[in-house]
């Protein structure tokens, strides 16, 4: 059992007035064997939370918990913890081999048994024919992959990535989601991936823990984050294109609730099952966010219309900018769209994609 | 909490040690300054005593004044001040010249042998160079025993290293910044003085109060060089005795006062020699 | 009139960092570079603005040939791809340098300045000093430093590359619709082909040895890509790239990949037969991009496969995953809400008229 736990976890540092509060009742647990990521901007403690879950930050106040024992008190060698960085720091002058091999060296692993579980991991990592080059002469995704082998190599119970991906450009950075994912699926080790980016996030991890301004937002696989965000920090951090907020006013009318947005000629209708949350919740104004991926094109009787300003085509989609009244909407289109700014174009979307905020505290009404 | 304690006990016992070490090293190095305060405020005839005092009976203030009974004593300094600043704007403007070129045209300037010319000042001893030096200067125009022949003297030792210095921060400067300015139409002239200087300005400053320090403090040439029309301060420091008995005490009244320049524009200058003016010009 | 004229420009003997590259950018076209890191993109801008001087060759914009002018009498204005703000002048003279080495009068100065921070969002930072603002801010108010030059060529390094993906969505909107930048001749560097299909009117694809790969628009780039090299670099997941044959069954054209019969459209095989009367033999590398293969419910009319997943990740607004269909790996898009599970057979669609040929030896598209 290698889960983790972390309950009403805080950091503060400094003390008094001057006090900065980094993390802030902190309530999280990752299962034995998930693959979880730990995703906001920056600044937002995440890197406070995995300093403190490795053991290089002492815990303000709160509990963590590997595998049931606590580790609050326990070095970070004691803690049977792994990280890679976001800088690969191999040992330039060791082969790769040398460079895997070297973690078991220092625990005093014989010679045959290191050198066999260098292969091993090796072979998993497809770098078994550059294990007798240096760091130097290879890539950055080679070199990212023998400093992600050297911190599995000693079997470790969590294992924690920090950014690993940050120094990567963009193809690198694909082939490498896929080989995390598979990496993870073949191990089925405990990880925690931390990231600011949301697509790194959101491809490897079975859940991603959204955090911001010190606490834990929501955690959730992919559909929850996209479609049931619970505040509208999610919603607009969770997304690419970033979503649409529209202010909006209620009106009911013949026993049917529509949200009219403000400064535009757009009308929502509320599935009925939805009117009720928003009596429960009570108030007039509102935001709505909708997202780009959820607006579909269509010619007669359109939801919303308006001018197309922008068509991005990106080649496997496009994303056009509509401007209707005070309002920018995006939309993500096929890419055989051939809208060219100055057109109009109507939208159609699925009331149940529309979600609706409060508007002074951002939380989810329904 | 429990946390807290745990981690950072095991530190607490380590930071003791350090701060009573760095208060041991704080009393070896001041106790000098110490001694020499006090010792300028005794009257000659405790300075004397077999078994030192340290702690004055009578304070002799008189010494301070009785110090500039000999008019010239002043002029010293005066002479000491004004060869320091001259040889340290000169050592500056030349060196910030060449630091650049150094910086930007490696190759052009002959940058490789910069290293050596600098080393080479320091391959013997400066008193094997002082009586051929005398008598390469005693054939100049500016000859000896003058307040030039002394600043450029001194080029000799502040240069390389007001050099080798400049070109280290012109070196840190972006060349980007340059380049930037020469697309918003500056030409390369403007924009050295518009935008890279002000970016090595904290390094001009601690260089310059490099080669003013050497250049006040500096006794063996100037010992052999001058003495008659132009004394700077440093040779007349042993010339506090009576007799065959040295006067202690005004030898340390002066010293304390010539003391004084240095620290006064180590004060005013301090917060200009900060480095890090240059954080945040790229990215972050 | 300004247009930007580069002709046969060379830099590097040894090792040509741009090699007899010609290109023009008429007045008011947004012309986007793109290749991998380290290919010359940086140092072409670097020799339009006259920071390096060229081997060979000439650059005139408009009718002047510059090749010789110094960057400060070239009225061509470019941002770095580090921003290169002077850190220790206020955002407002930083945006002010251009107009004070020109002369200008104070109040004129200001309020030019004024305008474009307006514009740019930025007009509330003017008194901060670089150390003290985001990179987005710090990249508007790099570019604000270009607009307000009022220039007849600008040059854009990488503008965008290292900010948030949230903030990039913004900038590149503004790129959009900042009408200063579109009306003289732009030329913009950029490692991220989305970047570069977004924004250019035409875009350059520059490949190995400092020349451009081709040369033309989003569409076309992406639709018709005249190398292997172009198709693989610009789109992702990059393109299945397969090693095949071409076989004539009962008169109808397929190209098999190992145990793969893929059938080639009736369209494309004319074209095909002509160039195979050139060509001694019938190898070629087909590219088929992962939009274009699909499970069989999302593409109706489609060819189909059968094959089972070997990864699948769902990513924003996709979902990827690598199917083994008959011992090749090949990967398929989805769309992003669903899920499949490895080891799961999944058939799936694809569209002939969607692959592309290339010679094996040289990477050239057979078709163009």
């Amino acid at each position: 059992m290698s889960n983790v736990i972390l309950s009403k976890v805080n950091k503060i540092y400094g003390a008094g007035r001057t006090g900065v509060h980094a993390v802030r009742d902190l309530d999280l647990t990752v299962n034995d064997g998930e693959f979880m990521a730990l995703l906001g901007p920056s600044g937002c403690g995440k890197t406070s939370t995995l300093r403190m879950i490795v053991g290089l930050e002492a815990i303000t106040s709160g509990d963590i918990h590997f595998g049931g024992v606590r580790v609050n008190d326990l070095e970070p060698r004691e803690r049977n913890v792994a990280m890679a960085f976001e800088t690969y720091a191999l040992y330039p002058n060791f082969t790769v081999e040398e460079n895997l091999a070297f973690p078991l060296e220092v625990r005093g692993v014989p010679a045959d048994e290191r050198r066999r579980r260098a292969r091993e991991l090796a072979e998993l990592l497809r770098i078994t024919e550059i294990l007798t080059a240096r760091p130097p002469v290879l890539s950055g995704g080679q070199q990212q992959r023998v400093s992600l082998g050297r911190a599995l190599i000693r079997e470790p119970a969590v294992f924690i990535l920090d950014e690993v991906m940050s120094h990567l450009d963009a193809h690198l950075k694909f082939q490498m989601l896929f080989d995390l994912k598979r990496l993870h699926q073949e191990l089925r080790r405990t990880m925690i991936y931390v990231t600011h980016d949301q697509v790194e996030a959101l491809a490897l991890a079975d859940r991603v823990a959204v955090m911001s301004n010190a606490a834990l937002q929501q955690v959730g696989d992919r559909n929850a984050l996209y479609n049931r965000p619970t505040n509208m920090f999610v919603a607009d951090f969770i997304g690419e294109p970033p979503t649409t907020f529209i202010a909006v006013e209620r009106c009911d009318r013949a026993g049917a609730i529509e949200l009219r947005a403000i400064g535009a000629d757009i009308v929502f209708d509320v599935a009925a099952e939805r009117a009720s949350a928003l009596d429960a919740h009570g108030g007039r104004r509102f935001t709505v966010g909708i997202r780009p991926q959820n607006l579909y094109p269509c010619d007669h009787d359109p939801r919303m219309a308006g001018k197309v300003v922008i068509n991005e085509y990106l080649g496997e989609r496009s994303i056009l900018s509509i401007v209707t009244g005070d309002v920018t909407l995006r939309a993500l289109v096929p890419p055989e769209t051939r809208l060219a700014p100055g057109d109009h174009a109507g939208f159609s979307l699925d009331p149940r994609d529309v979600m609706i905020f409060d508007t002074e505290s951002g939380v989810l009404v329904a | 909490m429990a946390g807290e304690a745990g981690f950072e006990h095991r530190w607490r016992h380590v930071r003791l040690l350090f701060l009573a070490f760095l208060g041991l090293w704080l009393l070896f190095t001041l106790f000098p300054l110490y001694f020499m305060a006090i010792t300028a405020l005794k009257t000659t005839a405790e300075t004397n005593l077999t078994v030192p005092t340290f702690w004055p009976e009578v304070f002799a203030f008189g010494n301070f004044a009785a110090v500039f009974a000999e008019a010239t004593n002043f002029d010293a300094l005066v002479d000491s001040f004004v060869i320091a600043s001259l040889n340290t704007v000169l050592s500056l403007v030349l060196g910030t010249l060449a630091g650049y070129a150094f910086a930007r045209f490696p190759r052009q300037a002959g940058g490789e042998n910069l290293a050596f010319w600098i080393l080479s000042n320091r391959m013997f001893p400066p008193v094997a160079i002082l009586v051929p030096m005398f008598f390469l200067f005693d054939s100049t125009p500016w000859g000896t025993d003058s307040i030039w022949s002394l600043v450029i003297l001194y080029l000799v030792f502040n240069l390389p290293l007001a050099t080798w210095l400049m070109m280290v921060f012109f070196r840190d400067a972006p060349p980007e910044l340059e380049e930037a300015a020469y697309l918003d139409g500056w030409t390369p002239f403007r924009a050295f003085f518009r935008i890279t200087l002000p970016l090595v300005l904290p390094g001009m400053i601690s260089v310059a109060m490099l080669c003013w320090i050497f250049a006040w403090n500096e006794y063996l040439f100037a010992n052999l060089f001058v003495g008659t029309d132009v004394r700077t301060y440093t040779i007349v420091i042993p010339t506090f005795t009576h007799g065959s008995q040295t006067l202690w005490n005004l030898q340390m009244a002066f010293s304390l006062i010539a003391m004084i320049p240095p620290v006064t524009l180590f004060i005013l200058l301090r917060r200009y020699m900060v480095r890090g003016l240059s954080l945040g010009v790229v990215k972050g | 009139m300004a247009r930007l004229v580069v002709e046969g420009l060379c830099k590097g003997w040894d090792f040509p960092v741009i090699d007899d590259l010609s290109i023009t950018v008429e007045e008011g076209e947004f012309l986007v570079i793109v290749g991998p890191s380290g290919i010359g993109k940086t140092t072409l801008l670097r020799l339009v603005a006259g920071l390096e001087s060229p081997d060979r060759g000439r650059i005139l914009v408009g009718d002047r040939d510059v090749t010789r002018v110094p960057p400060y009498r070239r009225n061509v204005a470019m941002t770095f791809e580090s921003y290169a703000l002077y850190p220790h002048l206020t955002v407002a003279r930083n945006i002010a340098s251009p107009l004070q080495a020109r002369g200008l009068p104070a109040a004129e100065i200001r309020r030019r300045v004024e305008e474009v921070a307006r514009l740019l969002r930025i007009d509330t930072l003017l008194e901060r000093k670089p150390g003290e603002i985001s990179g987005g801010q710090k990249q508007r108010t790099a570019l604000g430093r270009t607009l307000v030059a009022d220039p007849q060529v600008f040059l854009l390094d990488e503008p965008i590359s290292h900010l948030d993906a949230r903030i990039r969505h913004e900038l590149r909107s503004q790129f959009h619709t900042l009408e200063d930048l579109r009306r003289v001749a732009t030329v913009y560097v950029t490692h991220d082909y989305a970047e570069a299909l977004s924004l250019g009117d035409r875009i350059a694809v520059m490949g190995n040895g400092g020349r451009l790969a081709q040369i033309g628009s989003a569409r076309e780039l992406f639709e018709q890509p005249a190398t292997l090299f172009v198709a693989e670099h610009l789109g992702q997941p990059t393109i299945n790239a397969l090693e095949a044959e071409l076989v004539d069954v009962d008169g109808r054209l397929e190209a098999h990949v190992g145990s793969l019969r893929l059938p080639v459209a009736s369209s494309r095989r004319d074209a095909l037969a002509r160039v195979g009367e050139r060509r001694a033999t019938r190898r070629v590398t087909i590219g088929l991009r992962p939009q274009h293969l699909r499970p069989a419910d999302e593409l109706p009319q489609g060819a189909t496969l059968e094959g089972r997943v070997d990864i699948f990740e769902a990513l924003g607004s996709t979902g990827v995953m690598i199917v083994d269909v008959g011992g090749v790996a090949l990967t398929a898009l989805t769309r992003p809400e669903r899920t499949f599970d490895p080891g799961e057979m999944v058939t799936l669609a694809w569209d002939p008229a969607a692959l592309h040929f290339f010679d094996p030896s040289d990477g050239r598209n057979l078709l163009l």
